[in-house]
């Protein structure tokens, strides 16, 4: 046997000479790797090699000079202005990711505040809450995204009312109207000194953060409690209000008016963009409550006991023992389902919201070719997203972990 | 003092909240007036959603009529699940020739057959049928889907994966009954109830050898018109894209992983690459990549057609998210058992397959299962870059003539589909995860 006969020599082997060029694990190791290396690599070859060809036999441009070439296509919904005809597919490209930007935040706020609301109907004591906070989890997390989206689309946003009867959300105020064109909402104009009441929001803040740090060590040293709460908001309501109507309230509204057969003024969220926010939001949302059940429940039964029996009452109970305690396990799933919202509003291409995808990968591709530029841009774009958020995440983790020891 | 009662107490009556209904009433749902609050509110909108939709689907429903317009006629208010009726078997099978279904359906059963030892008891080498299940089944999936001539190779394949169908069944109806193997069973057949080992394989792989000659001259006559892959659809395709998907990207995620976590620097720089590019981007743009840049991979004439196309970059996708998930259970999995399996004098390969893999496999099952669901729920997309998936089918009967204008009900249709067989899916996962827990996790 192998295993004898070594161990058999080992005995009267000086260590120089254990080294056995083919049975050294380091040798080993580099011929292993150099083996990895250099079949990845030629794979890469010929797949280069044969993209090259490709190109060559079709005819087909390569190079990045096409960012500085006009479009010939507009965006239906942007944040930026953009002429079709003039427009480069450089800007089409930043139109895109700003669109991608845009619903993928506002989806991310509402699908957290809708998570965490609906992941503490789950933790109610209440059977019947509970109960129908787990229905609303189960039938959104097994049911697909897509068609999610679609029937929000097809279902709802494109059956609303003509432009006449739009339906007004506001209750009579005409600011908000719905209708199958979609929804309809004023736009700020900013006047010349709303700095002012901008800046006067900065100090607000500021103000809160040491009001806090002076209540605390309050605190610590005499045991006396500062009601910081109504005094924040007090600051933050107050401060910047008495600016704002002191210059002069300098912030307009531009209301939409209906003016023939559509509307003028305000900014128009079309219905792909009311589809796509609502079906990510609560689909999003329904991952997001697990993961706050799941992390609310991984603190210790002993410690809202130990908490309970130190006289702290439920609610402080909550804020200051399990909420804290919690957070670190429901922060990192709750960051990745961020990035999958990013990544599924990419499926607006179904229901036709300009997003990046749809409006680099669909359509410049078809206008200009240039598929490996593209198709490497638009990937680019995500990987640059998910790299900044796994970024910020590992230094929340090594916070956290501090804190922890 | 001292107080002795000769009599025993009698134990005190337990909580009414734990005997009675009113009890349990009153703890759960009006402990106080904030609970009473709360569930008379969530009562009235569990009753207004509830009887909202079971009046539109299913009191005020039209069930039989010819078109959308008869459907209004009857009653406009309601859902018109005539129109589903009407395309069901486009729903569920796209455009394949309809004489040929019961082709889908036997592919199907044969699978179902093929699977069901690994659930009854008292069958023993679950792992072998297993693996068959893996490697031999998709040969007669695929001759059965798309039939047309069969080379050499696809025959000797198709009579193994029969072969092995039938071994597997009468191999699992005599574990039942009598709780035996396949091969004691031969031997015991034959009037051999004592022999060894050896001689049992033997007559075991004699049998095999027969039935597979047996076989393989009995297809030689099959003649299966050939079904091109673009009349594949409906729930068939999304069905035949997400299995490949789930029994590749396990193996897959396996191997990524193992590279992820491997010494070698080389590899696990390749892999951890590999699987956080693939991460880090939607499905979406992964599937335009596979059919924009994969025609520019290949070399001059060799053309891969488009579903071939969606099935690599779904497998190398969900291969990415699998290996994350082997990756979390390599983790759980202490180190002294790495090093107890080196003391022993396993190598890398054995101390994987043998020890380490068997544990973490275990405890990564509800969410390898999770995987596999969103797998199924991503493999919609496919219908944007233009098969005919289960998705397609649905938003298309809105378009048919006779039904046009039908969008809500077939939406409402498949999210119910898919809602049954991923619920079931993530139940069975957790119900696996108790069964298999061993009690000494931790």
């Amino acid at each position: 046997m192998a295993l004898s006969d070594s161990s058999k020599k080992s005995v009267h082997i000086k260590p120089d000479e254990q080294f056995d060029f083919f049975h050294d694990e380091r040798v080993r190791s580099i011929f292993y790797q150099f083996l990895i290396v250099a079949a990845v690599g030629c794979f890469i070859w010929f797949l280069s090699g044969n993209t090259a060809r490709n190109l060559e036999a079709r005819g087909m441009h390569t190079g990045f000079g096409f960012l500085k070439v006009a479009a010939g296509f507009d965006s239906s919904f942007k944040l930026i202005s953009n002429e079709p005809g003039v427009g480069t597919y450089g800007r089409i490209f930043i139109i895109g990711a700003l669109n991608t930007i845009y619903i993928s935040v506002l989806a991310i706020i509402l699908s957290t505040m809708l998570g965490f609301f609906i992941g503490v109907l789950r933790l109610s004591n209440n059977w019947l809450v509970a109960k129908v906070a787990l229905a609303y989890v189960e039938i959104f997390r097994n049911t697909p995204v897509l068609i999610q989206i679609v029937f929000w689309y097809i279902g709802v946003f494109s059956l609303l009312p003509r432009i006449r009867n739009s339906i007004d959300l506001s209750g009579g105020a005409e600011l908000l109207l719905l209708n199958n064109r979609g929804l309809y909402v004023p736009w700020p104009i900013p006047g010349d000194q709303l700095w002012l009441t901008g800046a006067a929001i900065i100090i607000a803040v500021i103000a809160i953060v040491i009001l806090r740090r002076w209540a605390q060590n309050r605190q610590d040293r005499t045991g006396q409690i500062f009601p910081t709460f109504i005094s924040s908001a007090a600051l933050l309501i107050f401060l910047p209000g008495i600016v704002y109507f002191m210059t002069g309230m300098p912030l307009d509204w531009d209301i939409p008016k209906i003016e023939g057969l559509n509307f003028v003024g305000g900014a128009t969220l079309p219905p792909s963009f009311m589809a796509l926010l609502f079906s990510l939001t609560i689909y999003h949302a329904s991952y997001t409550a697990e993961m706050v059940r799941a992390g609310v429940l991984s603190v210790d039964k002993g410690q809202s006991e130990a908490a309970r029996s130190l006289g702290l009452r439920k609610r402080r109970a909550m804020s200051l023992v399990i909420i804290p305690q919690a957070m670190p396990a429901i922060i990192p799933p709750l960051i990745s389902n961020w990035m999958s919202t990013i990544k599924n509003s990419s499926l607006a291409i179904a229901i036709g919201y300009p997003d990046l995808v749809s409006l680099f990968m669909q359509t410049s591709l078809n206008q200009a070719g240039y598929a490996v530029e593209l198709v490497g841009m638009t990937m680019a774009f995500y990987m640059v997203v998910s790299l900044a958020i796994s970024w910020l995440l590992n230094i929340y983790n090594k916070r956290v972990q501090l804190v922890e020891r | 003092m001292t107080i002795i009662k000769a009599v025993k107490t009698p134990a005190a009556t337990p909580p009414l909240s734990e005997t009675s209904v009113i009890g349990w009433i009153q703890k759960n749902l009006f402990s106080s007036v904030l609970n009473g609050l709360l569930t008379i509110a969530t009562l009235f909108i569990v009753y207004t959603a509830v009887k909202g939709f079971s009046v539109w689907g299913l009191v005020d429903a039209v069930w039989v009529a010819d078109n959308r317009r008869e459907c209004f006629s009857i009653n406009p208010d309601g859902a018109c699940w005539a129109g589903i009726f009407a395309w069901v078997d486009n729903i569920f099978y796209g455009r394949y020739p309809r004489e040929e279904l019961w082709r889908i359906n036997l592919g199907i059963f044969s699978l179902f057959i093929w699977m069901i030892p690994l659930w009854l008891p008292g069958v023993k080498a679950k792992i072998s049928i297993g693996l068959t299940t893996v490697f031999l089944y998709p040969f007669l999936a695929g001759y059965l889907f798309s039939g047309g001539d069969k080379g050499i190779f696809m025959q000797v394949m198709l009579t193994a994966a029969i072969v092995c169908l039938a071994g597997n069944t009468i191999h699992a109806t005599i574990g039942v009954f009598t709780g035996r193997s396949l091969p004691e069973f031969l031997s015991s057949l034959f009037g051999k109830k004592n022999v060894n080992e050896k001689s049992r394989r033997n007559i075991f792989l004699g049998v095999l050898a027969l039935s597979f000659v047996l076989i393989y001259v009995w297809q030689m006559s099959w003649n299966l018109e050939g079904v091109s892959w673009t009349k594949w659809g409906g729930l068939f395709l999304t069905l035949v894209v997400s299995g490949i998907g789930i029994a590749s990207a396990l193996p897959g995620g396996i191997i990524l992983a193992l590279g992820r976590r491997s010494n070698l620097t080389a590899a696990r720089v390749l892999s951890t690459s590999f699987i956080e590019l693939f991460r880090s981007v939607p499905l979406i743009t992964v599937l335009f990549m596979a059919t924009t840049m994969f025609p520019l991979f290949m070399p001059e004439g060799f053309v891969l057609n488009k579903l071939v196309q969606v099935i690599i970059a779904v497998c190398l996708f969900n291969a990415c998210y699998v290996a994350e998930t082997v990756r979390g259970g390599l983790q759980t999995i202490p180190k002294g058992q790495f090093e107890g399996a080196h003391t022993l004098g396993l190598g890398y390969w054995q101390t994987m397959g043998l020890i380490i893999m068997p544990q973490a496999l275990k405890q990564m099952i509800p969410n390898i299962v999770g995987n596999f669901i969103s797998l199924l729920k991503d493999t919609t997309l496919v219908s944007i870059i233009g098969l005919f998936d289960v998705l397609t089918m649905l938003r298309s009967i809105g378009k048919d003539r006779t039904w046009l204008g039908l969008h809500i009900e077939p939406l409402v249709f498949g999210a119910v589909l898919f809602f049954l067989i991923c619920f079931a899916m993530s139940k069975y996962s957790r119900h696996l995860e108790e069964k298999l827990s061993t009690g000494h996790n931790n």
